[in-house]
């Protein structure tokens, strides 16, 4: 199990090995849709890797990326139409990154790295650990692109209206993308800081 | 390495696709009536918001049939009770925004001189900027402003920045959003567009 848990800290996809960082400053303005593309992801990451080492033994080497992609695909497209089934308006404020999910580089790097070389079980974990990681670090930054951009968590107004009252501003420099790469930029930082002793 | 002949590769791949193909097409056809109902719930809701109703979409679908009823067969038009108990006129809106298509409906009093309420939607444009033409203060601008101007002229309603709508008096313009100019641009050249003389008033 300890095997597993690197994704989630000293080997984390964003933050050491600057994947997926794209997705993480577009759907991070909010709470809610940053939540869902985690675990939109995890998802995508978890099946395909499994998917794809059950496969691994009858994949031709010449096509792999091919299978790899259209495996990926797959999942994509079906965590998109679940979403706009049952979470209509996250779907909608998700827009296109689902479908870019397709594109994160955490996925095919997995299948890459781990699935190819090993059982469906481990293969599974990997990328559920990966997904996770990619997602706690999501969650971070839209926690607080949208408390101090919006004002509010998961949609909740949390600044109470005195502050406002009082002259306190939402900054509206959070809800943009350049303040999602500044605040990954400072989590790196950060765990760079602590990490430094290794 | 193990090594696998052209044939394999090629019928390997094949059948892949069409497994994939197959599945996704069940899916994607189990979907179909929650998403399709997803969609028309919320285009009720947004003629429903322009007529002034403050409804969810869930409640909507249910509510839409009480309170309007289609014009034309496309689902354009439709004849709305508003929420302060008159009656006006919901016109479909379609448009360009910044990064993609923007669309919305517009609710006019029934002799057409007066715009009782709008609401839009977008695809892609810039959260914080662009996107704020969905939100209810910028959209109860519009309420009440006058498509004709004091002499009688037909002019719509602008989205205009302040002080650039020089000869368009206040009562026929809504000030644009300041950082979206060219959102703001679209939607202008959207309402101008659809919003004509000729098509509010050939059903009287």
């Amino acid at each position: 199990m300890k095997n597993y848990l690197g994704p989630l800290g000293k080997d984390n996809p964003i933050l050491v090995q600057t994947l997926g960082v794209c997705s993480a400053l577009a759907v991070t303005a909010q709470l809610k849709p940053a939540v869902v593309m985690a675990l939109s992801v995890t998802l995508v990451c978890a099946f395909s890797n499994f998917i794809v080492s059950l496969m691994r033994n009858t994949i031709p080497p010449r096509i792999r990326i091919i299978v790899q992609l259209l495996v990926v695909s797959f999942f994509v497209i079906v965590v998109d139409l679940l979403l706009q089934a049952f979470l209509y308006d996250v779907s909608k404020m998700l827009s296109v990154f689902v479908g870019l999910i397709i594109t994160n580089c955490i996925i095919m790097g997995r299948l890459e790295a781990f699935a190819l070389s090993h059982k469906p079980f481990p293969s599974f974990m990997d990328g559920m650990m990966n997904g996770l990681g990619y997602g706690l670090v999501l969650v971070v930054v839209a926690f607080f692109r949208e408390l101090f951009g919006s004002g509010t968590l998961w949609n909740h107004q949390v600044i109470p209206d005195s502050w406002y009252a009082a002259g306190y501003l939402n900054n509206g420099l959070m809800i943009l993308p350049p303040m999602a790469l500044i605040l990954v930029g400072v989590i790196v930082w950060a765990k760079n800081g602590t990490a430094a002793k290794r | 390495m193990k090594k696998f002949s052209n044939t394999y590769i090629f019928l390997y791949i094949t059948a892949l696709v069409v497994v994939i193909a197959v599945t996704l097409t069940l899916v994607s056809t189990g979907l179909r009536p929650l998403r399709d109902r997803n969609r028309q719930a919320e285009k009720c809701q947004q003629i429903l918001r322009a007529a002034g109703h403050d409804i969810d979409r869930a409640k909507a679908l249910d509510a839409f049939p009480n309170l309007a009823e289609p014009m034309t067969d496309d689902g354009r038009q439709y004849r709305v009770s508003c929420a302060d108990g008159s009656i006006g006129i919901a016109l479909r809106l379609d448009g360009k925004g910044l990064w993609g298509p923007i669309w919305g409906y517009a609710v006019v009093s029934e002799d057409g001189q007066t715009l009782k309420g709008v609401s839009f939607d977008h695809k892609s444009e810039t959260p914080g900027l662009g996107a704020k033409i969905t939100e209810e203060a910028f959209l109860k601008a519009f309420k009440g402003k006058k498509l004709y101007d004091r002499n009688g002229n037909f002019v719509s309603v602008r989205v205009l920045k302040p002080g650039t709508a020089s000869g368009i008096a206040a009562e026929n313009r809504v000030d644009a959003i300041s950082g979206a100019t060219l959102t703001s641009k679209g939607l202008d050249e959207m309402i101008q567009s659809s919003l004509h003389p000729s098509q509010i008033t050939n059903h009287h």
